[in-house]
């Protein structure tokens, strides 16, 4: 009871420190450049400061802490990668020659690929598929809901989830994990799942896509939505199929959307670590940048060097969508 | 305004922190039970620590929390310091991040030399003085050896005593069920070239001979390295090992790859391990020796270390329900009868009065007494009362331990910790998963590589 | 629109089904997970909780204890018991007294051991043993395989929330994850206000630049803000482990769709509103305070649900910048120790799993609304 007590003084403390501040620098702005009950050149040039000052009172907080936490890293980080593991001397590109000559990454970096390419496209096309689906029937909404619902969970909750399906007794015992069950209730012999090497990158992969699908469902079933009653109407007029009208018809007027989401999903998919990091720790050949990134930093007394250097690596893999991103956000102010 | 906010809000997430459990009562009531050394508790009082708070991170969770906590009691109660242990099943990862973000622990226990020497290079521990050195070297069985785990290069390359060892483990013990051995008229093997044989024979009964299990979380694999370096041990001279340990003898010398495949023979056949052998690296290390207490039995025999009582069934009676042997040597190599331990060390991360103090206490006999009357633990201290172990089956222990002759520490501990912790741990579980020992191998001794 | 559903009947069927199926796919491993977590711990490891409703069958163990008074009874001694510890209407299906052959008799038949010993178990769990001779050394060790009814149970959970320690991170995770929300919400909004409405030199690169800081993996950053935070604990004295050291790590992690999103929407509102109210002489202040907030509330809304799911299930921030020791020690980080310490315990796992999840579940289940429309202001055009 003492500690619940105690963290909510340390909330509200949190919390009204950054009220205080908004509050009480723009109050102090007007105090000091008051634009009321002045002489008109007064409250021009009183105007003229507040509308200088005001914006970064606005953002400042922001820009500092994108500044530190997100942009000064970035640099940090290529800076590391050119030092040793302590951090401290200069060995020019050892870290990136050791990356491109190590089996470990291309392990990690071919099984991150796999990550990228099935990940997404199944969450989206399910997501896809449910949302069309759903939409025709009376109770979508309660099955979107469902559906929907793992995207609450935590990747470590999930995993522990995930993990009793997988799960394996050996021998003639009663299997408590699910999918053994099944396998054995069809005549199967039981497996360890997680401890096959490339197929079981597939079923740490099923995770994701169980919490990742409800996304996509949701926002394509909006975008679907938004698609004229009168051109499907003129479709089915034209003797067009139900698989025709999806294909040829709705999935292209939903094009935009349909990238938006993959690329949210290929971001998450880059950044992906508690998963494998709780489910195998990488063994059994299902190592991923993120987690390996990790070790090197963490394990073993650390090496900042190499590690720097994988993330040097995630980040050049993002900067295509980086650039795509602000391309497509450019064109939707010009368009405003 | 905003600074003196956040400067109190700070103080406030800290105030919040130590907000205490508190102190939990001694277990063994001072100067009631003779064998203990109540001399050495009694001296402890003369320190005075009150308001002083000592933090100490270590791997120990459950029931070996439960009583290294039980061993703290002691030290706080008699010199008033607050002691915080926390455990973390990832402490070899954690304890990193804590000391590089200088928000490491008073005490830090180890359970990798290497780790710490890692650490040490990076000066993150606080050397110890010398007349700990000396003390260790007289007061320990072994003692020079206990010294020389625990002394490191700093990052000046000068040589320090940076650690403790408080509580150790024997590896080299194989546990079976003696009345399940008694229903199936099994005899405890006294030679390698016997335990394989019984390994065989059992199967011919049809039955399981072993409980393997490699999983262990973020650790998952190290089960296997003891196999390893106890079967390297019993193949090759003490010598080979030693310099297995440093890479003089690279990892896929076919010495090496010899003992892996000597593993191999007990976990790459279906027949020896229960649920076959792509169960082992899925099985739990914490799980697989129920088998033994199963019914039917799934397995006869479970070799590992000598904690591992603390993961049988709840009313297991040691020397009851279930004993050990000692992992036999091969008759045939002449190698005499080698020991594999290991052992947990206890260094300063942050140095303080309290800290300094928490070293001396961890030296004093009641610190490892309170433990050994509990279970699960072996120390090497030669001033502690023998009596005082739980039972036959650890006190059998400490003497193997205390008159060991070839004594050999946990290899994978003393390699670098991105081998020993890391590319070992894996190509073993490469290795069980059905890869080719030496591919294996050549993988490690590729990592070693790129570590010089 | 009658004829057409009609029409479409058999098609429709097939949806439903097909949707059905997805559905019970998607709730399966959660509800899997939440029976599992009420079930007794030793059904729990030998059953799926797909039987949860039926009988299991047991093979169990118990050693028979010898008295210190043995009675005798018509020239044989005599120990009588009952192989239940706990009293229930578990019955013995059979029983041995080899580790061998665990299930040679059936219950209720007498079995002949070596030296004139029996061995009877009732199928109530009475046993009863004779020997000519007195009993001594060691109690008989008696197998058997029982038919136990399903039960079900809260002590997992009571267990986790006392002695694992899951009650004080679920307070733990409260203090990081309310901050974490409220603070970015502020930062964010009055950002976007500026970036959407006020003039100054060097905006539209600043959108651009958020925009792209959508995507920098966090983990980059990990590095350099440890020891960036070493040093400033260093220099405060208070160590690099805060409260608002995650709180700020959060914020700042989550700004960048924050700002994004509220952008969006609000440079979405209406110019005429802002615009009249600037003529009529109020404070930016005054307007983003009265005007746009108010305005926004859905935006927020759904950005404060965003945020409050990703904090907390988060691991990685909190595992790097709050530490792992008992006292700071966040839910996702705790389930994490114990999927290591507690591997094989499923009903430790499932419950603390259970636990960590519930809270999110009830926010995303209660604000689903809010949290589907900042999705669509942040993804649709």
């Amino acid at each position: 009871m003492g500690q619940l007590i105690s963290a909510l003084f340390v909330m509200s403390i949190g919390v009204l420190g950054c009220a205080v501040y908004f509050y009480g620098s723009n109050l102090l702005l007007d105090f000091c450049f008051p634009t009321k009950n002045r002489p008109h050149l007064v409250i021009a040039r009183n105007l003229r400061i507040t509308n200088t000052i005001r914006p970064w009172l606005f953002i400042g907080p922001a820009l500092l802490a994108l500044g530190f936490y997100l942009i000064f890293p970035v640099f940090d980080s290529l800076r590391l990668s050119f030092l040793d593991r302590t951090g401290e001397n200069f060995i020019g590109f050892d870290n990136y020659r050791w990356l491109f000559s190590s089996a470990e990454f291309f392990e990690s970096f071919k099984n991150n690929m796999l990550w990228l390419i099935v990940v997404p496209t199944a969450a989206t096309f399910l997501g896809l598929v449910i949302a069309t689906m759903t939409d025709r029937i009376w109770w979508g909404n309660i099955a979107k809901s469902l559906i929907f619902m793992p995207m609450a969970i935590s990747f470590i909750g999930a995993s522990v989830i995930w993990k009793f399906i997988y799960d394996f007794r050996s021998g003639d015992d009663a299997q408590i994990g699910l999918l053994n069950a099944i396998v054995v209730f069809f005549g199967g012999e039981p497996q360890a799942w997680i401890t096959m090497p490339f197929w079981n990158n597939f079923f740490l992969m099923a995770i994701l896509i169980w919490i990742q699908t409800g996304f996509a469902m949701v926002i394509l079933s909006a975008a679907l939505r938004g698609i004229s009653e009168e051109t499907i109407e003129a479709a089915v007029l034209d003797g067009a199929n139900g698989v025709q009208i999806f294909f040829r018809i709705m999935v292209p007027q939903i094009w935009g959307t349909i990238a938006v989401v993959w690329t949210t999903i290929t971001i998450l998919v880059l950044k992906v670590f508690d998963i494998v990091l709780a489910m195998t720790n990488g063994q059994w050949n299902t190592q991923v940048l993120a987690n390996q990134m990790f070790d090197w930093m963490f394990r073993g007394g650390g090496d900042s060097g190499r590690g720097a250097v994988i993330a040097i690596i995630i980040m050049v893999l993002v900067i295509p969508i980086m650039v795509w991103n602000i391309r497509r956000a450019n064109a939707e102010m010009e368009g405003r | 305004m905003k600074k003196s906010l956040l400067s109190a809000t700070i103080a406030l997430a800290i105030g919040a922190v130590s907000a205490q459990t508190s102190a939990q009562s001694l277990i063994f009531k001072p100067n009631e039970d003779s064998r203990f050394n109540w001399a050495s508790y009694e001296a402890l009082k003369s320190t005075d620590l009150s308001g002083e708070t000592v933090t100490v991170f270590g791997p120990w969770l459950g029931d070996e929390k439960a009583s290294f906590e039980s061993v703290i009691a002691y030290f706080e109660e008699a010199t008033g310091a607050k002691v915080n242990y926390a455990g973390s099943d990832s402490f070899e990862q954690q304890i990193v991040i804590d000391t590089q973000a200088g928000s490491a622990p008073n005490i830090s226990i180890f359970p990798q030399p290497g780790l710490a020497a890692d650490l040490a290079s990076k000066n993150l521990l606080t050397p110890l003085d010398n007349k700990t050195g000396d003390w260790v070297k007289e007061n320990y069985a072994a003692g020079q050896s206990w010294v020389d785990l625990a002394t490191f290069k700093n990052k000046q390359n000068e040589e320090n005593l940076y650690g403790v060892f408080y509580r150790a483990d024997l590896k080299s013990l194989v546990w079976y069920s003696p009345e399940n051995f008694a229903d199936a008229d099994y005899e405890i093997p006294e030679t390698m070239e016997e335990l394989k044989e019984l390994t065989q024979e059992i199967v011919a009964d049809g039955g399981t001979p072993w409980c393997i299990g490699l999983g262990s979380g973020a650790a998952t694999g190290w089960p296997a390295t003891d196999w390893v370096e106890d079967l390297l041990l019993r193949t090759q001279s003490p010598s080979v090992y030693d310099q297995w340990v440093s890479n003089e003898i690279k990892f896929n010398d076919p010495r090496v790859v010899e003992a892996i495949e000597d593993f191999g023979w007990f976990i790459r056949n279906d027949d020896h391990v229960d649920g076959g052998s792509r169960a082992v690296a899925a099985t739990d290390f914490r799980d697989s020796p129920k088998g033994l207490f199963a019914s039917p039995p799934k397995c006869y025999m479970h070799r590992q270390a000598s904690f591992i009582p603390a993961f049988f069934p709840e009313d297991t009676v040691l020397g009851l329900d279930a004993d050990f042997f000692y992992f036999p040597s091969y008759e045939s190599k002449g190698l005499g009868n080698p020991v594999l331990g290991g052992g947990t060390m206890l260094s300063i991360t942050k140095d303080s009065k309290g800290a300094r103090a928490f070293m001396d206490f961890i030296r004093t006999p009641i610190a490892h007494e309170i433990w050994m009357a509990q279970k699960s633990f072996l120390t090497a201290h030669k001033g502690v009362n023998i009596d005082l172990y739980s039972s036959e089956s650890a006190k059998k222990q400490g003497e193997i331990l205390r008159y060991s002759t070839t004594f050999r520490f946990d290899g994978s501990d003393l390699m670098p910790g991105k081998i020993g912790a890391g590319s070992f741990w894996t190509g073993m579980v490469d290795y069980a998963g059905g890869k080719d020992a030496k591919t294996v191998a050549t993988e490690i001794q590729n990592n070693w590589d790129t570590l010089k | 629109m009658v004829s057409s559903a009609n029409t479409r009947s058999p098609l429709t069927f097939v949806v439903h089904l097909t949707v059905l199926f997805l559905v019970v796919m998607w709730t399966i491993p959660t509800a899997g997970l939440f029976i599992s977590s009420i079930r007794d711990k030793d059904q729990l490891s030998v059953s799926g909780w797909w039987t949860a409703l039926s009988a299991s069958e047991q093979r169990l163990v118990t050693r028979i204890e010898i008295p210190k008074d043995q009675t005798m009874e018509n020239g044989v001694y005599v120990i009588r018991g009952n192989v239940f510890t706990q009293a229930g209407d578990s019955s013995v299906q059979q029983f041995g007294y080899s580790s061998l052959k665990p299930q040679a008799f059936e219950a209720g038949t007498k079995a002949q051991m070596k030296r004139g010993k029996t061995l009877i178990v009732q199928a109530n769990g009475d046993y009863v043993i004779t020997s000519p001779k007195a009993f001594k050394g060691r109690g008989q060790r008696v197998f058997y395989t029982a038919e136990v009814p399903p039960r079900f149970t809260l002590d997992n959970y009571r267990e986790v929330l006392t002695s694992e320690g899951l009650g004080k991170s679920f307070i733990n995770s409260l203090t990081v994850t309310i901050p974490a929300t409220i603070i970015p919400i502020l930062m964010a909004a009055f950002a976007a206000y500026a970036l959407a409405w006020m003039k100054f030199p060097g905006r539209a690169l600043m959108v651009a630049a958020v925009v792209g800081l959508l995507v920098v993996p966090l983990q980059m950053s990990l590095i350099p803000l440890l020891r960036s935070y070493n040093v400033i604990g260093e220099f405060l004295g208070t160590g690099s482990k805060t409260y608002v050291g995650i709180w700020l790590a959060h914020t700042a992690f989550g700004l960048p769709l924050a700002i994004y999103l509220l952008r969006n929407y609000i440079a979405g509102l209406p110019r005429e509103i802002i615009e009249s109210a600037r003529v009529d002489g109020a404070s930016e202040f005054d307007i983003f305070r009265k005007i746009i907030l108010p305005l926004s509330f859905p935006a927020l809304a759904s950005f404060s649900i965003f945020q409050f799911l990703w904090v907390w299930n988060d691991l990685l921030i909190a595992m790097v910048f709050l530490g792992n020791n008992e006292e700071q020690l966040v839910l996702t980080g705790r389930l994490r120790e114990l999927l290591g310490s507690r591997g094989g315990n499923w009903e430790i796992l499932t419950a603390s799993a259970f636990i960590t999840i519930i809270v999110p579940l009830c926010v995303f289940i209660g604000l689903q609304r809010f949290l589907v429309r900042g999705l669509l202001s942040g993804s649709v055009k």
